[in-house]
């Protein structure tokens, strides 16, 4: 089976005591939803800013700048790709 | 000083503050100072509709099967919905236009409020749908105690910030004896705090007080009842969240200083007056969901359910412009909100919804497993 996934656009996301295997290809929320996680959300467009986490260490990138503000060291995971392994933490 | 509908002085309006600075002139989209007021402008009439594209032929039908404190629930929520947009469909347009000094702000105060008055008119249509005589619906929401008491605290800082800036625009800055208040000092330290306790409590009308009634017009449509009404809570619920936004922003750019220094500091000294609105508003939430259920619950959701899902959407909007959360509750007790409040689950595709004026090959909403008898497979 071949893997569409190039391995060094894989990246860790620790989230409490959970660690999840993210793509580049995908914002971090329905990754860490398809793992089990339970993450706030409202509308899944970067305006509400609802998905707000804290981003603890790492690197993650918005390929269109979201509409919500975002604070100093928080990610709005609906929109955000993971650029690096990161951990994320609830606000 | 006095308003003036074209300022005829030549400025950069790049360089001008959110308020308080230069009435604007020219009214010009190709430049911003905050873009973000250009963006919310475009999204706000992306997402047009009209209620009228909603068909509520079933929500009368289920009304009427609802218990007597069901139709309590339902009703009451849409009371205190009219009140909400009745304020916001004039207020941020009456308080904020006559201080604002950036054409893209402007524009986006006008569009806000706009949509604002789509949402009272689709109240209109959802009433006249489902009751005989509207008026008692509506007559009530100036008497009912309950209401009347959240009219208070929603329009308060709207009346104070109207009334400072009436005697700015007319007597200037400076000591001014009104009768019956006596002498009042005009000073632009005093309206930028007003101002910004203002917003504070806007936001919260937007991104808290909604809640309530939204998480109550969600659980009846998750049991398949009022789902007419459902549909207009959403785009109603997609609107606000915009709304939330545009407020959220402000706040945040008063708070950092980048608009106008002297709003940094407004904002600093108003930290506490602003979380002590948030608090007082979710307390008031909370009254409002023991008022909803004082006859009788509904399925999947009581009065301590919506309290604490009002205190965890406190601690969200708090922290979403710096403040600390000032509740305990870290989790949603009603997560299932969550999939009604997606943006692209809307659909108001005239073609898509059933509005017979559009439809050519046109779908009755009122089909039942009769209508199939004809059916061979």
């Amino acid at each position: 089976m071949t893997s569409t996934f190039k391995e060094d656009s894989l990246h860790r996301v620790k989230i409490g005591a959970k660690e999840v295997l993210v793509t580049e290809e995908e914002p971090l929320l329905p990754q860490l939803e398809r793992s089990g996680l339970v993450l706030e959300y409202q509308c899944r467009e970067g305006y509400c800013s609802s998905c707000a986490l804290k981003l603890v260490w790492g690197k993650v990138y918005y390929p269109e700048e979201p509409m919500a503000w975002v604070q100093g060291g928080h990610v709005l995971s609906c929109c955000a790709y993971a650029k690096s392994d990161i951990e994320i933490a609830s606000l | 000083m006095s308003y003036s509908t074209f300022n005829r002085k030549q400025f950069d309006s790049l360089q001008e503050p959110m308020f308080f600075g230069e009435n604007v002139n020219v009214a010009r989209y190709d430049q911003q100072k905050h873009p973000i007021f250009e963006k919310l402008i475009e999204k706000q009439l992306s997402f047009f509709w009209r209620p009228e594209e909603v068909d509520l032929s079933t929500d009368r039908k289920d009304y009427l099967k609802l218990e007597p404190h069901e139709q309590h629930i339902f009703l009451s929520n849409l009371k205190y919905q009219t009140l909400l947009d009745s304020v916001q469909g004039r207020s941020p347009n009456v308080a904020l236009l006559p201080i604002v000094s950036l054409p893209e702000l402007e524009t986006w105060i006008e569009t806000w409020s706009f949509s604002e008055t789509i949402h009272s008119r689709s109240y209109t249509h959802i009433i006249r749908n489902i009751v005989n005589d509207p008026s008692k619906v509506f007559d009530d929401i100036v008497v009912n105690e309950e209401i009347t008491k959240r009219a208070d605290s929603v329009s308060r800082y709207y009346d104070e910030l109207i009334e400072k800036v009436s005697l700015y625009n007319t007597l200037g800055l400076g000591k001014h004896h009104v009768p019956g208040k006596g002498e009042v000092d005009v000073t632009l330290r005093s309206l930028k705090r007003t101002l910004y306790l203002t917003i504070a409590s806007v936001n919260v009308l937007e991104a808290i007080r909604f809640y309530v009634s939204f998480a109550c017009s969600f659980a009846f449509a998750e049991r398949t009842l009022m789902e007419g009404n459902a549909k207009i809570i959403k785009l109603i619920a997609r609107d606000e969240a915009l709304h939330l936004n545009g407020t959220q922003h402000m706040l945040n750019l008063m708070a950092s200083g980048r608009d106008d220094p002297e709003m940094a500091e407004v904002a600093q000294e108003c930290r506490d007056d602003v979380i002590r609105i948030f608090v007082e508003a979710a307390q008031q939430e909370r009254d409002w969901a023991s008022y909803l259920f004082k006859d009788g619950s509904m399925i999947g959701l009581n009065a301590q359910i919506l309290s604490q899902y009002v205190e965890y959407i406190t601690n969200i909007r708090m922290q979403a412009i710096g403040l600390e959360p000032q509740f305990a509750t870290k989790n949603n007790p009603i997560p299932w909100i969550n999939a009604w409040l997606v943006s692209d689950n809307v659909q108001v595709a005239p073609q898509e919804a059933e509005i017979s004026s559009y439809l050519v090959g046109q779908i009755d909403n009122d089909l039942d497993e009769a209508d199939f008898d004809d059916f061979d497979l």
